[in-house]
């Protein structure tokens, strides 16, 4: 259980924590885009870069490093506001603002950090899609792959293959969950989903027409967990009603 | 000493206290769709509880892509990581037993959790068809209601 | 065959040796990528029309060898005899049956073919005495030139192969890299990594195998020293990853090359086929129970898999995206197994540093950057080429007196070191040794050992630029600072080129390149600004003239310089009116050429073939004044 400083404030965490645990633990906060909780972590966004320095360094050498990924170790020293790393991160939140000048998330922390225009071109033909490939990544974590970054550098996209309707997607939504702009359009209804092109039919209650996934979702969880594919067809709300019915069976006094 | 939630159906009379009291308990204005227990109401004064049984062996862990329910040994409740779930809603139709919700509203997932270890709706339930109590006592038959003598006041809540 | 011992190893060196000693005349062209675009293969093919012509037997009497790339890539098609030594330059199939006649029946030098020195303008016969030759030291290209890539006998012959008998049969893994340690070689990709540290931490690591690899994808522009090198002579990036697998003990490795480079991956192909053949890869090389083979693995064309964490990601299978290395590849790398990824020169070096032993290695060179190192000098210098030099060695010595100066003995500006990643030295630090530290101090770069010369008409805003565009277009695109930084870059170098640069233009690109160098994943953002920064420490006011003046004092930027023939100079030659594709210049032969200056796209072609270099280039704004008059 390695022990280590941020910003001053001494810490003991798993060995296997990244800064960010570090510094959450503090109660620091270090600002995150690319990152999330349930997933490995990427370093693309690099707005949570730190200052930090090894415990057998020169007590003024430090690099720069990102938080999300970057392994704790004992006797860490950890900075999270100096001077240059604050403008790193003016300068990663400045560029992501000329390419998503309409924004409001970009919009929101480039202005905690005193951007209100972009100092650069910004882009002719905004969307939304800041790049921080949370939605590629859930989707490969769920063990899918449907959709996937193309091209290189500026051109970068978030598409299914071929830019047609992706043959892999299960039609989970995760990706339009996660995505923190919102830019993933989609249809939903208990009747059918549509989304990157794809059209799904619901699964839904054959009593009641309610519906929260897609058949392609119960297939492809039912092989992965092992839950048989029957507990998936009924709807949450048909299930209380045939569990107070086993249950009044079970009763010793009426 | 380990607790455990022990629901008594025989004794339930279906005031919809203890909804209310979990509505109340995760979200200020108390809208009845955020409560995690569901009274299956089946006819006057008589009701059966539906709550999360913090399964053994649980169908909504299995299924969470991104390990976003995880089990609090010292409740024994699993509850949910809310920072890792995407919202994908296999959790809800995964449970065999209709105790994922949806809240579509606030478009998330609820469950219950036992409130870290103090179950809110107990103390409002009038008749103890719900209680929070040592695991030893879990297996002692219920009492059974005398539901000649109810009346309307009685109920110990705060 | 398969060789099952050293014995039976030493024993066919010696047979190939021999063969070689009772040839009574060689004759070694030149086919490297170079000399064959010059038309090398139909030289080598005319000796061989010769040969049948002349019922000479082709083995002993006159023996045609098609070798890798001599480096001396300004004056192919180039052709050595030996034993004579002499070597021809610039050889036309035409003047083939001239050689056989005079020289090689005749015993007389055909002076026209011989180098001549820019400076003395003597000839030179022997192809020792050639300046770009005397001065090198080669070691990883030691046998590039001599030998037939594609025939494993002549590469034993010349010793390679012996190394690997050597650390076989002699040495434990760990002496191996004990020798290694000795010689202080650096990795010769950019990093300058110690090759035997990063050894050691492979084989300290855990796991239930490991791999090594080498980087053929050589992806700065003006470098080609890797490429010759597995052209010229890929036994001895085999024999390296040889002896580095023995070391860290692994049994599989793969060579990385670009595409791009379909002689190299022809010829690696046939000395892997032939190395196997002979026992010399695969199970029990040489009867020693080692058992180790190499794959190749073909680049998509993109540089940014050139970056090792990129390139082991692509040979998965996956995107060539590079990740963090908080985690070394040595201890996780190429399917999170320990990995060594070395450079093809570093590999081509292993086999001598082992046969002739560390300390020879690390007797040349400076303190901290030991050995030799190769070097492709290009640009604006008269002798373009290959060339091998122990570390230490002046730029001023390279670029004077083995490039033989600036071509057209216009003024030097500066030496661009280092690719895309590197800097410009300018003139004041010409006497600067050639070593890891001190072209970084000096705000460059060693990198892979791209030395662009650049005279006085390079535009160093253009330069940078030039970089950008490049590395803009082979971004992965993962992390904002790169992928969004070079585009913004550019968009200011495009205005400021364009004279529309505003005040604040270099301090944004200041500030942009300290959050690219902070900010960036991995060394392609880093060192993006490289260029930037040191063509503003350097040439800050080329870039303040095209702001504030609105002109480019290199008479390069099109959209700032505008040309004129100065009356004084101009002898009517004719040669401007013919170089301008545009048409834009009038004049009769031996009389005063015109330029108009409403059709000239300021390209100066006129400029480049002018013999009395009577053009000279003037900010265009100064035209509109001259028009109001």
């Amino acid at each position: 259980m390695p022990t280590l400083k941020v910003n001053g404030r001494r810490v003991i965490v798993d060995s296997d924590a990244t800064l960010l645990d570090a510094a959450r633990a503090a109660g620091v906060e270090v600002p995150t885009l690319c990152q999330f909780d349930g997933l490995e972590p990427w370093g693309g966004c690099r707005l949570c870069v730190v200052d930090m320095s090894q415990a057998n360094w020169d007590d003024d050498w430090f690099k720069v490093v990102t938080a999300c990924n970057h392994p704790v170790d004992e006797g860490m020293t950890v900075i999270t506001d100096s001077d240059r790393i604050i403008e790193t991160r003016r300068v990663v939140l400045d560029l992501l603002l000329a390419r998503c000048p309409d924004t409001p998330l970009i919009q929101q922390w480039a202005l905690e950090y005193g951007i209100e225009q972009t100092s650069y071109t910004p882009n002719p033909d905004p969307d939304d899609c800041i790049l921080c490939g949370l939605c590629t990544r859930v989707c490969d974590h769920i063990g899918v792959s449907a959709i996937s970054s193309i091209n290189r550098g500026w051109g970068r996209e978030i598409a299914p293959p071929f830019n047609q309707p992706p043959p892999d997607c299960i039609g989970c939504l995760a990706c339009a969950e996660i995505c923190p702009t919102d830019c993933i359009p989609f249809e939903t209804s208990t009747v059918r989903r549509k989304i990157w092109g794809k059209e799904f039919e619901m699964l839904r209650d054959p009593k009641t027409g309610e519906a929260v996934i897609t058949k392609e979702q119960a297939e492809h969880f039912a092989e992965r967990s092992g839950v048989p594919m029957t507990y998936f067809e009924t709807s949450d709300r048909s299930k209380r009603r045939e569990m107070a019915k086993t249950f009044e069976k079970l009763q010793v006094v009426k | 000493m380990h607790m455990i939630y022990k629901v008594s159906v025989e004794r339930c009379i279906a005031c919809g206290k203890c909804e209310l009291a979990c509505a109340f308990a995760h979200g200020s204005e108390g809208r009845p769709a955020k409560t995690r227990i569901n009274i299956h109401r089946r006819g006057p004064e008589l009701g059966t509880p539906i709550v999360c049984f913090q399964c053994d062996d649980a169908a909504c862990v299995a299924v969470c892509p991104t390990e976003a329910l995880a089990r609090n040994v010292e409740t024994g409740a699993i509850e949910m990581v809310r920072s890792r779930c995407i919202s994908c809603r296999m959790c809800v139709a995964a449970c065999p037993f209709g105790n994922m919700l949806w809240d579509e509203t606030y478009h998330c997932v609820q469950k219950c959790d036992l409130c870290g270890g103090d179950p809110r709706c107990v103390p409002f339930c009038p008749t103890g068809a719900i209680a929070w109590v040592p695991v030893e006592e879990a297996a002692i038959p219920p009492e059974p209601l005398d539901r000649e003598s109810l009346t309307f006041e009685t109920g110990t809540g705060v | 065959m398969r060789i099952e011992s050293c014995d039976q190893f030493e024993a066919l060196r010696k047979q190939s040796l021999e063969i070689e000693a009772n040839r009574k005349q060689q004759v070694l062209v030149c086919c490297g990528t170079g000399c064959l675009a010059s038309g090398s293969k139909e030289v080598a093919e005319a000796f061989a029309d010769e040969i049948a012509k002349r019922s000479i037997d082709a083995t002993v009497d006159l023996f045609v060898k098609s070798t890798g790339c001599h480096g001396f890539c300004e004056r192919g098609p180039l052709v050595v005899l030996n034993p004579q030594g002499i070597l021809y330059t610039k050889v036309k199939p035409g003047r083939v049956e001239e050689i056989v006649e005079k020289t090689l029946v005749g015993g007389e030098v055909i002076p026209g073919l011989l180098y001549k020195d820019p400076v003395s303008g003597e000839r030179v016969e022997q192809y020792g005495e050639v300046p770009f030759y005397r001065h090198q030291v080669r070691v990883a290209m030691r046998n590039i030139g001599r030998i037939d890539p594609t025939d494993i006998l002549d590469a034993i012959a010349q010793g390679a192969y012996s190394g690997v008998a050597k650390a076989l049969f002699e040495m434990s893994p760990h002496e191996v890299i004990g020798e290694v340690a000795t010689s202080g070689q650096r990795g010769r990709g950019g990093a300058g990594f110690n090759t035997a540290r990063k050894w050691q931490s492979c084989k300290d690591a855990p796991g239930e195998r490991c791999y090594v690899l080498c980087n053929g994808d050589e992806g700065d522009p003006g470098a080609f020293k890797d490429r010759s090198i597995m052209e010229g002579d890929p036994h001895s990036v085999l024999e390296g990853m040889i002896i580095g697998a023995y070391a860290v003990q692994a049994n599989e490795g793969w060579i990385y090359v670009r595409d791009e480079y379909p002689l190299a991956v022809v010829n690696l192909t046939i000395a892997i086929r032939e190395a196997r053949k002979y026992g010399l890869l695969g199970e029990n090389i040489m009867g020693s129970g080692f058992d180790f083979d190499i794959k190749i693995s073909r680049g998509g064309g993109a540089f940014v898999c050139g970056e090792s964490s990129a390139l082991m990601r692509s040979l998965e299978g996956k995107t060539g995206e590079p990740r963090a290395k908080y985690v070394h590849s040595t201890d996780k790398g190429l399917f999170d197994l320990p990995t060594v990824l070395n450079n093809v020169e570093t590999w081509a070096g292993i086999g001598a540093i082992i046969e002739r032993g560390g300390a020879w290695f690390a007797s040349m060179g400076t303190e901290r950057s030991k050995g030799t190192k190769a070097f492709s000098l290009v640009g604006k210098v008269k002798n373009t080429g290959l060339i091998e030099l122990p570390m230490g060695t002046t730029l001023r010595h390279i670029i004077y007196d083995i490039g033989g100066g600036i071509l057209k003995d216009r003024p030097f500006k500066a030496v661009q070191t280092g690719g895309p990643s590197g800097g410009c030295v300018p003139e004041e630090l010409l006497d600067l040794p050639v070593d890891y530290e001190e072209l970084t101090e000096a705000g460059s770069m060693m990198g892979s050992g791209g030395m662009i010369v650049m005279d006085d008409r390079t535009c160093m805003v253009d330069v940078s630029r030039f970089f950008l565009a490049f590395l803009e277009e082979e971004s992965c695109g993962k992390c904002t600072p790169c992928r969004e930084g070079l585009k913004q870059m550019l968009h200011v170098y495009g205005r400021i080129i364009a004279g529309k640069g505003q005040a604040g233009d270099l301090e944004l690109i200041e500030k942009l390149a300290a959050g690219m160098q902070l900010g960036s994943l991995c060394e392609l953002g880093k060192s993006a600004p490289n260029p930037v920064l040191s063509t503003l420490r350097y040439f800050r006011s080329e870039y303040e003239a095209h702001i504030s003046d609105h002109a480019c004092p290199a008479g390069v930027c099109r959209e700032l310089t505008a040309f004129e023939i100065v009356e004084d100079g101009c002898d009517g030659c004719h040669l401007c009116y013919k170089a301008c594709p545009v048409d834009a210049i009038t004049g009769v032969v031996k009389e005063l050429h015109v330029i108009d200056h409403e059709a000239c796209i300021s390209c100066g072609a006129c400029l480049d073939v002018c013999p009395t270099d009577t053009i000279r280039t003037f900010p265009k704004h100064e035209l509109e004044k001259a028009e109001v008059v």
